[in-house]
């Protein structure tokens, strides 16, 4: 294989954040958020890269309950935070 | 005393941890010119680590003023195997050891025979060139003492002798890069250097040859017989099997142990004779001659640990330590790093609680004497640290009749080389104690450290069950 698992996992995460980047300038556009919303928004998005990279590495190292750990810890917390800042910020408009 | 800088040592580690967590690296990979991405990395890397390792001038554990160095006749094995204390007990323990070891195989998975020959393959290049020197026995097979001139016209058909002409390095620095290259090139995993300190040497020696031949006067010998006045050691880490480790206490732990054992003897000896080939004396050693876990701490390869071993940065407990004896000394020398392992350690106990002999402390606070009750002649006295039983541990070696290593197994710091977990290891750094408790209940949640368990061994001979550091 050209690429490691973990090359992979981190170009995939790059595509992802710019992807989510782009999402959020496209809905300010059309939402114009409050400061709220992009804290909310941001963090949500930010701890759901990280879960994504969390569960990926620890199925990599063969430690399966590590990768459904870090979704319970990281993950919910990331929809919740996700789910919330939509909602604040369809509110507003 | 203590001055934070960054250290060099371990730059490289944490470079490649910020280069795969920093977000935006792959851009910065095709944008940026090469020198200034360096200058960058170098930026991030001294704002961020220069703060979480912390080095010291001096050895960064409180030596009293009473200490004594160690007696080679007060380690376990000498209690256990030559007589020189005369409770039964350990002697029982040395017996039940020597008669399970590679002989005795049992149907129990972990311990049946294609355990036991896994180990002993991987014992046998150390058992067979430098037999006891894991026992602590000095000039043991190639890791004799003895330096040797090659004579005019002689031919010899190998290189350890010293060339009469001494390579001269243009400074200390380059010297150190040259001695640490070519470690790492026989096939050290960490390398340190520091100066040779008499507190950290045996006391005296024992010669178990001496004793099978009936020669009880020549049992125990001085510093007198070696051969030169050492200045500096070099000292060497080997990082272990993680999936062999895991399956403590088996004959697969062991054998992920001896493997190391046999690297480190070839590679000591190496070493020692390309000292010898740039005209300088060297003695290469393992377990002998001096105290290993204060020569590597002192330059700069870890931290002690609740369990007595060395805990490092990159490879946690999960490590086997090598030394050579030099009098080269135009060297720069390494510093002791703190980097909150044995912070961690004060509130951790994992170790202890999975020990099977309850041979560790459960202190909260390191001390300068044993705490346990009953006999302690094999610890040395006098150093701030943990105190572990070594009877009790060697009483569980004899009853599993392999080295059982569950201590680094199930240590937060045994970890395979992920970014996931140094990025853990820096934020537990960052906390204060209680937060570790925390952490520690956290590793535990999310699956490692777990001893005892057979599956582990199907992992170790599953082929597809490696695959760390994205290989």
């Amino acid at each position: 294989m050209i690429f490691t698992g973990i090359e992979i996992l981190f170009f995939t995460l790059g595509l992802l954040t710019a992807l989510f980047i782009v999402a959020l300038v496209k809905y300010n556009k059309e939402l114009n958020f409050d400061k709220w919303s992009w804290i909310t928004l941001i963090t949500g998005g930010s701890l759901a890269l990280f879960c994504i990279a969390w569960s990926v590495s620890s199925v990599l190292e063969g430690v399966p309950r590590a990768s459904s750990m870090g979704m319970v810890v990281f993950g919910i917390p990331s929809i919740v935070l996700l789910l919330l800042g939509r909602r604040m910020a369809i509110k507003k408009k | 005393m203590e001055k934070k800088e960054l250290d060099k040592s371990n730059a490289l580690n944490r470079r490649n941890f910020l280069k795969l967590g920093a977000a935006g690296a792959a851009l910065g990979a095709v944008t940026i010119p090469s020198k200034a991405r360096e200058n960058l990395a170098n930026k991030i890397d001294e704002k961020t680590a220069g703060d979480f390792i912390k080095t010291h001038d001096d050895f960064p554990y409180e030596v009293r003023d009473d200490y004594q160095p160690h007696s080679n006749k007060d380690i376990v094995f000498s209690g256990a195997f030559w007589g020189f204390h005369p409770e039964e007990d350990i002697k029982q323990s040395g017996r039940a050891f020597s008669a399970k070891t590679y002989m005795h195989f049992e149907e129990k998975k972990g311990f049946d025979q294609l355990a036991k020959a896994l180990n002993a393959g991987a014992w046998s290049l150390h058992n067979a060139v430098t037999p006891m020197s894991s026992q602590g026995i000095s000039q043991e097979g190639i890791f004799k003492w003895e330096q040797s001139r090659k004579k005019e016209g002689e031919f010899r058909p190998n290189h350890d002798w010293i060339n009469e002409h001494q390579y001269q390095f243009n400074n200390k620095k380059e010297a150190a890069d040259c001695i640490k290259r070519a470690a790492r090139l026989y096939g050290a995993d960490l390398v340190g250097i520091t100066h040779r300190d008499k507190r950290w040497d045996y006391r005296d020696f024992i010669d178990p040859h001496a004793i099978m031949e009936g020669r009880k006067e020549d049992a125990v010998y001085g510093w007198e017989r070696f051969p030169f006045e050492p200045k500096s050691v070099i000292v060497m880490a080997f990082e272990m099997d993680y999936e062999g480790i895991a399956t403590a206490p088996t004959d697969v732990e062991g054998a992920a142990a001896g493997t190391m054992y046999s690297q480190m003897t070839k590679v000591a000896y190496q070493l020692s004779i390309f000292l010898k080939q740039l005209g300088y004396q060297a003695v290469p050693c393992g377990n002998d001659t001096g105290l290993s876990i204060p020569y590597v701490i002192a330059a700069g390869l870890g931290e002690g640990s609740r369990m007595g071993n060395l805990i490092t940065y990159k490879y946690g407990p999960r490590v086997r330590l090598a030394k050579v004896y030099t009098d080269f000394d135009f060297v720069e020398y390494d510093k002791p790093i703190e980097f909150g392992a044995m912070e961690f350690c004060k509130n951790c106990m994992r170790c202890a609680e999975a020990c099977p002999g309850k041979a560790i402390s459960f202190d909260k606070e390191p001390t300068f004497e044993p705490t346990y009750e009953g006999a302690n002649w094999y610890n040395a006295k006098g150093v701030k640290k943990y105190y572990m039983d070594a009877k009790k541990c060697f009483h569980t070696w004899g009853e599993f009749g392999t080295d059982c290593g569950s201590c680094m197994a199930s240590c937060p710091y045994n970890k395979p080389d992920f970014w996931h977990h140094r990025l853990v290891d820096k934020i537990t750094a960052a906390m204060p104690g209680p937060v570790h408790d925390f952490m520690r209940e956290m590793d535990i949640a999310f699956g490692y450290g777990d001893v005892d368990n057979p599956e582990k061994i199907d992992r170790f001979f599953n082929p597809k069950g490696r695959s760390y550091n994205g290989k």
